[in-house]
């Protein structure tokens, strides 16, 4: 299958999504914003379609979308004192918001449904050149910045009161994340397609975070699954003609599955 | 009195208040109060249920804003005085309950730094003594989330002791600890002001556990502060 060039194009460009979605991931489920992985991939289905009308690639309306979305969701006040932050209500609402626009940028582009059914579930076949130049430098800039932010972003992801307590900029810290999820996101919904965009970052991450590793081999396992599931799941489309994205979301649905069996033979 | 005329001659060792007005929401918790105390050994924060005590911690770590006044810890004003400040909150995190108690140890050892470590040994190293020192090796690789209130208490004050802090305020530290769990936690405090000479202000409600172990009390009451030695 490597004599194609798409299919070449198709495996770099999943590998290095892979390794952006394991990273960022971790620390998404790390935070507990799931819903914000989700989310942001839909958003940037929108923004996708608000390109494509506009004539421009939809790679940088995902980005462009998403990382405004980040922006706001990143900036919500942080919880305070045991009252959780109302990020899911922040999250809702500009997903809710940015849903509306895109069915209106779906409309206008007349190429309604064609259009939507390969934003929503990817071509990573299709995947170019040019378009995988610029996953990588997505993916770099994304993993230079959580480089960066590391530490910092761990401390006051594992424990806010103190971290702040000690002079962690939270608030700085909290929205360079999610400007580097929603890169992540845009960059994932690329390859998975937005409706499964998330079964990427989620997936391995919460398998990694259930079984109790820390955070140095948590984010290797986490790396490693998802470079399985979106390999795996080329070459098994490959054989079968299932879509990639069926394989991928179903083989996250089982990792964890078998992450969770894994526990609780192993608590017994 | 005495307390008094030591911190002024080395304020380096106290706690000042000047002219404090502090609320919280709308309740207000300090008025118009000044106040000079020596931190040395242990300080007592008292208060009934309600009266401030965690809003005074968290303002002298910068973490509230006061309306008005000043707050000096060490002489120094809250952004300053935090790095040598070990904090533990009233309630212990409840994020990411699935990592170990040492992840959380080692994250709060270098998370000040950016950039990715480069030699991790170092932070490991330091985070068995801190757990060593508060009694928590024996739990440390086990999830967060599945040890008990106790064992996550000492956690919590391994925690607050990274970065080598010579103050530790410490938040309701004998809570949700039955009386043997109390006991050991006084030990432990007090050896730590003892060996490591770390200022220690705790708030509690225990004060059986506690008497004949604090150095002073500070009483927190009806917007004003008053020292008992
Ligand atoms: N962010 C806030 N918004 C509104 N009210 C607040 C806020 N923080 C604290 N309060 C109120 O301020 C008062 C003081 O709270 P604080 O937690 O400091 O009391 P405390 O002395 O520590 O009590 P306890 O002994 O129960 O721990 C309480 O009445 C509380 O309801
Ligand atoms: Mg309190």
């Amino acid at each position: 299958m490597f004599e194609f060039d798409f299919m070449r194009h198709a495996f770099m460009g999943a590998a290095v999504v892979s390794v952006l979605a394991g990273t960022v991931g971790w620390f998404l489920m790390l935070r507990r914003q799931a819903f914000a992985a989700h989310a942001l991939s839909h958003i940037g289905f929108s923004g996708a379609a608000g390109a494509v009308w506009l004539g421009f690639p939809p790679l940088s309306g995902m980005v462009v979308f998403s990382l405004m979305a980040g922006f706001v969701i990143g900036a919500e006040r942080e919880g305070e004192r045991g009252i959780p932050a109302q990020r899911d209500s922040t999250i809702g609402l500009v997903l809710a918001a940015s849903l509306g626009l895109g069915a209106w940028f779906l409309h206008m582009s007349n190429r309604g449904s064609s259009l939507a059914t390969t934003l929503l579930f990817g071509d990573v076949l299709g995947i170019d050149m040019p378009t995988l130049k610029a996953l990588c430098g997505v993916a770099v800039l994304c993993l230079g910045l959580l480089a960066f932010l590391g530490r910092r972003l761990l401390f006051a992801s594992l424990a806010p009161e103190v971290a702040r307590a000690r002079g962690v900029p939270a608030r700085l810290v909290s929205v360079v994340f999610m400007a580097v999820a929603a890169l992540a996101c845009a960059a994932c919904a690329e390859v998975a397609g937005a409706l499964l965009a998330f079964s990427l970052m989620i997936g391995p991450a919460a398998t990694a975070l259930k079984l109790g590793l820390g955070p140095l081999a948590g984010i290797a396992l986490s790396v490693g699954l998802a470079l399985a599931l979106s390999w795996g799941g080329l070459m098994l489309s490959w054989v079968t003609d299932a879509p990639v994205p069926f394989w991928i979301g179903l083989g996250a649905a089982l990792s964890y599955a078998l992450a969770d069996l894994w526990r609780r033979v192993r608590s017994r | 009195m005495a307390d008094t005329e030591k911190v002024c001659c080395q304020p380096e060792r106290g706690l000042v208040l000047r002219d404090v007005t502090l609320t919280a929401g709308s309740t207000c918790v300090l008025r118009d109060a000044s106040l000079t105390v020596l931190l040395s050994g242990m300080t007592l924060l008292s208060g009934r249920n309600g009266a401030g005590k965690s809003t005074l911690l968290r303002a002298m770590l910068g973490l509230v804003p006061l309306q008005e006044g000043e707050i000096l810890t060490h002489g120094l004003p809250p952004a300053q005085a935090r790095q040598h400040i070990g904090y533990m909150p009233q309630s212990v995190t409840d994020a990411a309950l699935l990592l170990p108690a040492v992840s959380h140890v080692r994250a709060a050892v270098d998370g000040l730094r950016w950039g990715l470590p480069l030699h991790l040994r170092p932070r490991r190293e330091e985070a068995d003594r801190l757990l060593a020192l508060t009694g928590a090796s024996a739990f440390a690789h086990r999830p967060l989330g599945l040890l008990s209130g106790g064992e996550r208490q000492r956690v919590g004050l391994a925690q607050a002791l990274a970065g080598n802090p010579d103050l530790l305020l410490l938040d309701e530290p004998l809570a949700a600890l039955d009386h043997a769990g109390q006991e050991q936690t006084v030990r432990l405090l007090e050896d730590l002001t003892d060996r490591l000479g770390i200022g220690i202000v705790l708030t509690s409600h225990e004060t059986e556990a506690l008497s004949g172990v604090v150095t002073r009390v500070v009483q927190l009451a009806d917007g004003g502060l008053h020292v008992r030695v």
